[in-house]
């Protein structure tokens, strides 16, 4: 039986678009596992992103309740929604999002001293995580113009990391990476998983999708259905064939 | 041309509240140099206008005799002088007169003359401003308003006696319609008049009204003028004033209100100047590729910096115009306060010089700025801005490092934010150290003229004491004697004033003493020592540097016909003479002539009342007190409009500094927060809360504040005395030695910096409406 991390309960969520209403979410029931890779997939305009905002505490829901644990947070206001972000959560960005006045390190470190005031051993895990990701101490110093975008990504899913979030949400990681640094990415956050990292990323790309064991579709707001494809193991052509298949029942 | 006018209101919609700021700022600049301009230029040439339309005099001399000889050779050497084009001579009435002023009383050398006289007089008449029928006395301008309306009763002291007379009306006179003017005109009825004839307390006198022909020679005219009384009728009285001297003590006010208003307005200017260009560079940086797309289109760098020189100067012009047309709403305000000193009425009316002069000056500085700081759009190549715009951030260093910096996380955040933002923290320095001076120089006031006067009357009237005494030289030993035995005594000294003149120079006021130890403040000498033998003198710094004179130089004075040379032992500064006075022992003027009556400065014991005294003392010797007055009721009157004056300059310049504080926050925090708008979203996103947001900003501005105002209130305090000197020395003060209240500027600084950082943090709210989903729904901001 699996854990139940987040759960949506009637999920609404509309924009007012120049004085019409627009319904990006729709109604919205569903469970999140923890340890779960968890992919949300849909064409563009489906609701992914609002969704995973949603669903992590960055945007309100119009309507509906999100629960986190025991925790409504769909009850919550701005401020108690950040202290709920920097305690429970973790983001990795299309755009990367690195603050460009700050060297890569005290990006890191900017996030984890919200949760962990001992910064030696804020330092010592930062160092690690880096390590992990395959970001060098020379690079730690720079800043995120100076970075490569893979290089850039990866410090971004350091920071993402550092507060030993329960669950990661991560909005199309490689949508701005080039093919062989979307595939480092799309690695370092597997390996997180691997570790017991639960993670919830949005994408339109198959071979990103792959990389989870349970795919979301969404529709005009809507799931419309999800797949389980089982832990993600390199060169599983089965999994392949099986998300192919599901995509295409949905309309892909 | 259309094209231009759309990319300008594009960019006044797109910072609608930095413009706004920028307008008050402007705004407010403008209002305080137009003031400026219309106050040291139309309201000081009003003197001049007014004096010409009276036909009023370059040089008033009365004279205490009406003996022909005295007036035939007065008038014959004056006539014989190259220099004279008209003269008028008038029998007046001449008495030392106490009247009540501003809570005090006002005491002057009078004379008193019939109405139609007063108003035929070929030379100086004099021009009615309100009256009513009745018999009464008509006065001067100044003294009008609250002090006295027309139908009360006015009461004289002449001495131990008192006059009471029905107020009948106001008079214009720019020669003699104050107590600082040296002579004060009161203008009676006939009948009035014949009474007041009678009086033993009243001098016939003549007075000369001189008209010369070049009005900036009115000084050696003056004193030529006393000299051919002095030499061959030494024991006549008189009494005089140049045109030169009235138009600076008649416009004190004038000049200490126009300065401060000058300076402030410049300060002003500054601040709004360092907030454009900083707002400039901002939006450089932010439209970068904007900037770069335009190029790409076919627009010049010329055309671009043009762009914004337009949108600039055509806000700086349209707003200076409306700072100019809001000055003239002050102006009546401005005006009542000034009248309340000069008492000389000044009608409003519009001033094309000053307009044009603020508007230029205002144009062009913030054109300078502008183009100072847009230059380098220029420089900008069209593809590289496209790409990825130019980045402003160094990368050469990575200030304060989190790994390495200890503290509260918010605190260092907010200090990289400070070591990153080169133009806010010029602009938060420059707003600061202005402020500083501003709040040392409010500090110094408050605690030098509305805490405790007594620095500032040492310094403006120099000699102060409870009670001043004149009595007739016959009596002088006996009164003394009385004195002695008198228990509510407990100091007496002489210190009395005579008319000397410098010979090849000016007329100066000789305060005498025996023994100038005994004086309550030494310090009117500042420089030197006062002196000690009947061959030395002590004399004016500003008339001494007017005449390259140094301590240890010998003077040649006269008096009564007399000369006698004098060494130079001391400096002294005393602005009642508007520096134009000495000191000597009582043998030193002894070798000039003798004193037919002498002053003595009087110490009461503190339970006593001056008033009493000096009546029980003018009633022991009857006929023989000259003048009685109690020293502090005059202070009252005469600083009373000074103080008033400072308090409403110091209130409004400390109100403004808060403005001028909140305006240059509001300018900076809305900059900041558009230009960190992706980094707030990004800290949100990653748990940062508003409150924790709200504090990094509003801490990011306080090491430049804190420094800048630590800097500022340091130098201030130590430099705002000659700071204040400089601004004085008009009237004859030098050096100040004002008690700097160190205290109140610390606190002042203290509370200025708290209500900053409260501002900036109440500024800095706007970050709450920085949702953490702009990174979603603008893409990247």
């Amino acid at each position: 039986m699996k854990e139940i991390l987040l759960k949506t309960e009637g999920l609404s969520k509309s924009f007012s678009n120049g004085g019409l209403m627009q319904h990006v979410l729709k109604n919205i029931d569903l469970e999140l596992y923890r340890g779960d890779f968890t992919v949300i997939m849909g064409a563009s305009g489906a609701g992914k992103s609002t969704l995973l905002y949603a669903l992590s505490g960055m945007d309100t829901p119009t309507l509906g309740q999100i629960t986190f644990g025991q925790d409504v947070i769909s009850a919550l206001n701005s401020d108690q929604l950040a202290v709920f972000r920097r305690r429970h959560c973790g983001f990795v960005f299309q755009q990367i999002y690195l603050i460009e006045g700050m060297s890569v390190m005290d990006n890191v470190l900017a996030a984890g001293l919200l949760v962990n005031r001992d910064r030696k051993a804020l330092v010592k895990q930062a160092q690690e995580l880096f390590e992990a990701v395959g970001i060098s101490r020379q690079i730690q110093k720079k800043f995120p113009t100076q970075l490569s975008g893979g290089e850039a990504q990866r410090a971004g899913i350091v920071r993402a990391l550092i507060n030993n979030p329960e669950i990661l949400f991560a909005d199309e990681p490689t949508g701005a990476l080039n093919s062989s640094t979307g595939l480092e990415v799309l690695d370092t956050l597997s390996a997180c998983n691997r570790r017991g990292q639960s993670v919830v990323m949005v994408t339109h790309d198959m071979r990103s999708a792959r990389r989870g064991n349970r795919i979301l579709y969404l529709k005009d707001g809507s799931v419309l259905g999800e797949c389980d494809l089982g832990r993600y193991e390199h060169g599983d052509m089965a999994r392949h064939e099986k998300l192919t298949a599901f995509l295409k029942e949905m309309g892909w | 041309m259309k094209k231009s006018f759309l990319i300008i209101r594009a960019n006044i919609q797109k910072a609608k509240g930095q413009t706004i700021a920028m307008i008050l700022l402007i705004l407010l600049a403008a209002m305080m140099l137009n003031l400026w301009l219309m106050l040291s230029t139309d309201y000081k040439e009003n003197f001049r206008r007014t004096h010409e339309q009276l036909h009023d005099s370059h040089v008033t001399l009365m004279v205490c005799s009406r003996e022909e000889g005295v007036t035939k050779l007065l008038k014959e050497r004056l006539l014989e002088d190259a220099r004279t084009k008209q003269i008028c001579m008038t029998p007046v009435l001449w008495a030392t007169a106490a009247i009540p002023y501003n809570d005090g009383v006002a005491s002057c050398e009078s004379f008193f003359l019939p109405k139609d006289t007063a108003l035929g007089r070929e030379v100086g008449r004099i021009e009615i401003l309100e009256e009513s029928s009745g018999s009464g006395v008509y006065l001067p301008m100044l003294y009008g308003g609250d002090n006295h309306r027309v139908g009360d009763t006015i009461t004289f002291s002449f001495g131990g006696e008192e006059l009471s007379l029905v107020v009948r009306g106001y008079f214009n006179s720019p020669m003699a319609g104050s107590h600082n003017c040296a002579v004060t005109a009161f203008v009676v009825t006939e009948d009035v008049y014949q009474e007041l004839s009678q009086k033993p307390y009243m001098y016939p006198s003549t007075l000369a009204s001189v008209r010369i022909a070049d009005e900036a020679h009115s000084q050696e005219y003056e004193a030529m003028a006393k000299n051919v009384i002095s030499v061959d009728y030494p024991d006549v009285r008189a009494i005089s004033n140049s045109y030169t001297m009235v138009t600076q003590s008649r416009y004190i006010s004038q000049s200490t209100c126009s300065g401060i208003i000058s300076a402030m307005a410049f300060f002003i200017l500054l601040i709004a100047l360092v907030v454009i260009a900083s707002n400039v560079s901002n939006y450089i940086r932010e439209n970068m590729k904007n900037l770069g797309a335009l190029k790409a289109v076919g627009y010049t760098g010329r055309q671009l910096v043009g762009i914004l020189l337009g949108q600039f100067v055509g806000i700086a012009l349209v707003t200076a115009s409306a700072g100019t047309g809001l000055s003239y709403l002050l102006f009546p305000a401005v005006n009542e306060m000034m009248i309340a000193q000069t008492g000389i009425p000044y009608q409003l009316r519009f001033l094309l010089l000053p307009c044009l002069v603020t508007l230029g000056l205002t144009g062009a500085s913030v054109g300078l700025a502008v183009w100072l700081s847009a230059r380098r759009i220029k420089r900008i190549e069209p593809i590289t801005a496209l790409r990825q715009g130019i980045r402003t951030h160094s990368f050469k260093r990575n200030h304060l490092p989190l790994e390495k910096t200890h503290g509260p996380l918010n605190l260092s955040l907010g200090m990289k934010a400070t070591c990153a933002g080169l133009w806010q923290n010029v602009t938060v320095c420059i707003t600061m150290l202005v402020l500083s001076l501003v709040i040392a120089f409010s500090g110094l006031m408050w605690r030098n003229m509305m805490v405790d006067i007594k620095p500032f009357t040492d310094l403006i009237v120099g000699e102060t004491a409870d009670s001043c005494l004149n009595v007739n030289s016959a009596r002088e030993q006996e009164f003394l004697t009385a004195l002695e035995k008198n228990d509510c005594v407990e100091k007496v000294y002489l210190y009395h004033s005579v008319e000397l003149r410098h010979v090849g120079g000016l007329a100066l006021t000789a305060n005498l003493s025996d023994d100038f130890s005994k004086v309550n403040n030494p310090g009117v000498v500042f420089e030197g020592r006062c002196p000690k033998y009947d061959n030395e003198i002590a004399i004016a710094a500003k008339y001494a540097r007017e005449q390259g004179l140094a301590i240890g130089d010998e003077i040649v004075m006269t008096a009564g016909g007399q000369e006698a040379a004098y060494l130079i032992t001391g400096f002294t500064q005393i602005s009642n003479h508007l520096g134009k006075d000495c000191l000597l022992t009582r043998s030193g003027y002894q070798r000039l002539g003798e004193l037919p009556n002498v002053s003595y400065y009087i110490n009461v014991k503190p339970e006593i009342d001056v008033d009493v005294f000096n009546e029980d003392m003018t009633k022991q010797f009857p006929g023989e007190i000259n003048a009685a007055f109690n020293i502090q009721t005059v202070m009252d009157g005469t600083s009373a409009v000074y103080v008033s004056m400072m308090r409403t300059i110091v209130v409004a310049v400390l109100i403004l500094s808060v403005c001028i504080v909140a305006f240059v926050l509001y300018l900076l925090v809305r900059t900041m927060l558009n230009s960190k708008k992706r980094d707030y979203g990004i800290m949100k996103a990653l748990g940062f809360t508003t409150g924790q947001l709200v504090c990094q900003t509003a801490l990011s501005f306080m090491p430049a504040m804190v420094l800048s105002l630590a800097v500022g209130l340091t130098v201030s305090a130590l430099s705002i005395n000659s700071l204040t000197a400089l601004f004085l020395r008009e009237i004859g003060i030098v050096k100040c030695n004002f008690l700097v209240p160190t205290g109140f500027i610390a606190i002042a600084g203290i509370c200025l910096a708290l209500v900053a950082f409260g501002l900036a943090c109440l500024l800095s709210m706007k970050i709450r409406k920085i949702a953490p989903r702009v990174l979603l729904t603008e893409g990247g901001v």
